[in-house]
């Protein structure tokens, strides 16, 4: 069953992508300007300094490699992603360290004309991992032992051990230009107010709150078949927009002409504006409901077993508009080792009861269930002022209700939100993840007991060992391996139960062409070059 | 003692206010849960060695009263210090988004003022008239509008239906001409002037009819001066002086930032950003915009009070 769903999913969403490559066919046209709603108050256009996903900065910085439409790294800067068939990762003699070298295309140039060279990418570590830079994403330099640059267009990277995600974000967010920075204070310089890489555009303009203008590289290195040198479009502007209504409005006033993670509830608005494509694009990211198992009723496997037969994955899609896919794993359909082969906990409300029963609870007088004068009374968190988490609550609520689990809704935001959630100040947490695309890390994070995003203090000695033996391998075989054992194990513990792999919405004027959804946390303009306005 | 010496009193009172004011919000500040450096542990390629760095190099490691002497120490000598968010001057970040607060603030205002005063008099003096009745139907529709639905509303009417205003921004980029500016301003500031219309406006009228009711109203009739005389000379000015109060109050606050008006016509002003710094406890921006409102409360409240002897002569502070 769950088997044929994901074929079906699948061949849904490869459809998808097949419809706006075919647009492709068509001459392309140079030039134009596209608007795009961003639904946040960007803070500051340094990648690894940001509080947000990478949306404008994916459109001046390239990388060395980047995950595709299918979340499979792609070369940028380097002629070939590195792997261990194409000699690109070489490990030591007794397996317990690796070597990556990347050859850099020839050729390209900043946008200010100057050649990028190895040079640049020993800069971009040393700098980001440098203890006087204060942005926080360091991560991929502290494992990094030195960089060799034999000539001008190889980086030889030598790592203190071995590491499936080498290529997750040091050198995926952007190579920084060493002939500009060198020697300046990265936190405070004034490059950042209009920075500029290797990536299709560059910035001309960020005006605080307001906009960010990115205009085309005249020394951007791609180029169409023709030999046409991309970027088509002239400029982007990003106009920040952070109210979700404001940006339905725009849209249907034709003041924006793309915006994403476009609210389900706007949909219906949106369809009968002529002029709008709506895409829904695929994207690593589910909802989960988490447990702290550092309460004592939640920590009885039995509790969290009723609670997850309890909920109704089909009338909760239905509350949030019918577009979310539901998952049993929390390994999403992307990503070849999502197992089919774990622990189901399918829609039924009966057993839920039964198992509180056989577990010694009985309903109380309110009809809660209750043991030992302690009642099934939790309280239940999410991001206050997200419409679709509150919606979600709410149905949950509901669904547990109906099994005698009470639910109280305790929401929160911003740091408040972030610290409860890794410290355990929730009893239940209904959120969201998107990973990137070499997730492993993350489920590290998330599922080991020292993990870092780990709030619910789940801890099984077991898990931990197959999530970092599959961090820990570069042989597919042997992650799929770990990884299904991983979830099985993940799976039957239930600190946390995964509902939906969570599409995009994209809304885009009927105009744009070539647009391909990327799911990754890169954002969807990390392959932004060929998209293309037609007049 | 006459205007000046009262008014350096009252200055030099103002600085244990402030003072005092700054220790309560500091340590409001901190006791909200969360940090600056919560909002990056979304992320998760943010290791926890890198996060205690950060905390080191930005103090936060060390005791609250340690934390608050320097930034006192450094506010005083008029640094505010570096965004955590943005990484750039606080006194940059702020200076950017003052004038779209002013430039809003002051036109709602002015709106407010221009339409509540002259709507407050007329009905009180044609008390229990048709108009009369009806501003005080538009006046209570005015305060108990949500202003965000009446946002959208107005939107979706005069920048999808009509195609008239823009709805949302400052001015087109590209643009920004004085005509396209003005089109930006106008649904922002009438709908961030509509409920202080109806509040004003409501004042003046009950101000007024209070004068109205007094004996020397009627001693002004009496020796034969003309209504027109009776309500602009004699009526007016000692009816504006609570009204005075209330408008001035409501203006420290139109200055402050308008969050919800700011948010839904992505207006870059004060408001936004200070609901930006706060969900990301961003301490140095929030201190230095907590500490422009107050002192522009206290100003306000000084500045209130010499208006009043202006306008009521008898009210003389000595």
């Amino acid at each position: 069953m769950q088997g044929l769903r994901r074929f079906v999913s699948r061949t849904i969403w490869s459809l998808c992508l097949v419809i706006p490559l075919a647009g492709m066919a068509a001459a392309q046209e140079r030039g134009g300007t596209l608007t795009v709603a961003l639904n946040y108050d960007l803070d500051t256009l340094d990648p690894y300094a940001s509080g947000f996903l990478t949306d404008v900065q994916a459109t001046f910085l390239a990388g060395l490699v980047a995950p595709d439409h299918d979340a499979q790294y792609v070369p940028v800067l380097a002629q070939e992603v590195p792997t261990l068939e194409n000699g690109g990762i070489v490990l030591s003699e007794d397996g317990s360290k690796m070597t990556v070298t990347y050859h850099l295309r020839p050729g390209v140039k900043w946008a200010d004309g100057e050649p990028v060279t190895s040079a640049d990418v020993v800069f971009t570590w040393e700098a980001i991992k440098d203890p006087n830079y204060l942005g926080p994403e360091k991560d991929g330099t502290a494992e990094i032992e030195r960089i060799e640059t034999p000539d001008d267009l190889t980086a030889v990277i030598y790592y203190d051990g071995v590491y499936s995600g080498f290529k997750a974000s040091l050198f995926t967010y952007g190579v920084l230009p060493k002939h500009a920075l060198e020697g300046k204070d990265l936190n405070k310089d004034p490059y950042w107010d209009a920075p500029f890489g290797a990536g299709p555009f560059m910035v001309t303009e960020f005006s605080r709150g307001q906009h960010v203008i990115v205009e085309r590289n005249p020394y951007y290195f791609e180029t169409d078949a023709n030999g046409v040198q991309l970027p088509y479009l002239d400029r982007i502007v990003f106009k920040i927009i952070p109210d979700s209504n404001t940006q339905t409005t725009q849209l249907r006033s034709g003041e924006v002409g793309f915006a994403y993670n476009v609210p389900y509830t706007s949909l219906a608005t949106l369809r009968n504006t002529p002029n709008l494509e709506i895409i829904s694009a695929k994207t690593l990211a589910f909802r989960h409901v988490t447990f702290n198992l550092r309460n004592e009723l939640l920590a009885d496997l039995a509790v969290r077993q009723a609670f997850a037969h309890a909920i109704d994955r089909t009338t909760l899609n239905r509350a949030l508009g019918d577009y979310m896919l539901p998952i049993d794993t929390f390994v999403v359909s992307t990503f070849a080792y999502a197992s089919d082969d774990v622990p189901t906990y399918g829609y039924d409300p009966e057993l839920a009861r039964q198992l509180l029963l056989d577990a010694g609870y009985a309903p109380g007088r309110d009809g809660v269930m209750e043991k030992d004068g302690k009642r099934l009374s939790f309280d239940f968190m999410t991001q206050a002022g997200r419409a679709e988490y509150e919606t979600a609550q709410q149905v949950l609520i509901a669904q547990l209700k109906a099994i005698g689990i009470e639910l109280k809704p305790d929401n929160k935001a911003g740091a408040a939100l972030s610290e409860a959630r890794r410290n355990g100040g929730f009893d239940v947490w209904y959120s969201g993840w998107i990973t990137p695309a070499d997730p492993i890390d993350s489920y590290v994070s998330f599922y080991a007991t020292n993990g870092f995003n780990n709030g619910g203090a789940y801890s099984n000695p077991a898990a931990d060992a197959a999530l970092y033996a599959a961090a820990g391998s570069l042989d597919p075989e042997e992650v799929e391996a770990r990884m299904h054992e991983a979830q099985q194990i993940v799976l039957s513990d239930l600190p946390s139960i995964p509902l939906f792999e969570t599409p995009s919405i994209v809304v885009t004027t009927n105009k744009l062409q070539g647009f391909v959804s990327n799911p990754t946390n890169q954002t969807n303009f990390r392959q932004v070059a060929p998209w293309w306005l037609a007049k | 003692m006459n205007l000046t010496t009262f008014i350096v009193k009252r200055v030099l009172a103002a600085v244990p206010l402030l003072l005092g004011i700054s220790v309560i919000l500091f340590g409001v500040l901190h006791l909200a849960p969360g940090g600056p450096l919560d909002v990056y542990a979304d992320i998760p390629g943010v290791s926890h060695e890198a996060l205690e760095n950060i905390k080191r190099e930005l103090g936060l490691d060390q005791p609250l009263p340690v934390q608050y002497v320097k930034w006192l120490g450094a506010a005083a000598r008029g640094q505010w210090g570096y965004s955590i968010r943005t990484g750039r001057p606080v006194a940059k970040d702020i200076r950017e988004r003052m004038p779209a607060t002013f430039l809003l603030g002051g036109t709602a205002f002015l709106l407010a003022l221009a339409a509540a005063l002259p709507l407050g008099i007329l009905s009180a003096v044609r008390q229990y008239s048709v108009l009369d009745y009806t501003f005080t139907f538009l006046s209570f529709i005015g305060f108990s509008m949500p202003i965000f639905w009446l946002a959208l509303m107005l939107q979706s009417l005069f920048a999808v239906h009509w195609q008239l205003l823009p709805s949302a921004g400052m001015y087109t980029i590209g643009d920004g001409g004085l005509a396209d500016r003005l089109k930006h301003l106008a649904l922002p500031a009438s709908i961030l002037s509509v409920a202080y219309m109806a509040s004003w406006g409501r004042f003046t009228r009950a101000s007024m009819l209070d004068v109205f009711g007094l004996d020397y109203i009627r001693t002004a009739r009496a020796k034969g001066l003309g209504e027109r005389e009776v309500i602009y000379r004699h009526a007016l000015r000692n009816a504006l002086v609570p009204v005075i109060t209330i408008v001035a109050l409501d203006f420290a606050g139109m200055i402050s930032g308008a969050v919800i008006t700011e948010t839904i016509f992505a207006w870059p002003g004060m408001g936004r950003l200070f609901i930006e710094s706060m969900n990301g406890r961003d301490y140095p921006v929030l201190m230095a915009l907590l500490m422009i409102g107050s002192f522009a409360l206290v100003a306000i409240n000084l500045i209130t009070d010499i208006v009043y002897s202006m306008v009521d002569a008898r009210i003389r502070y000595d």
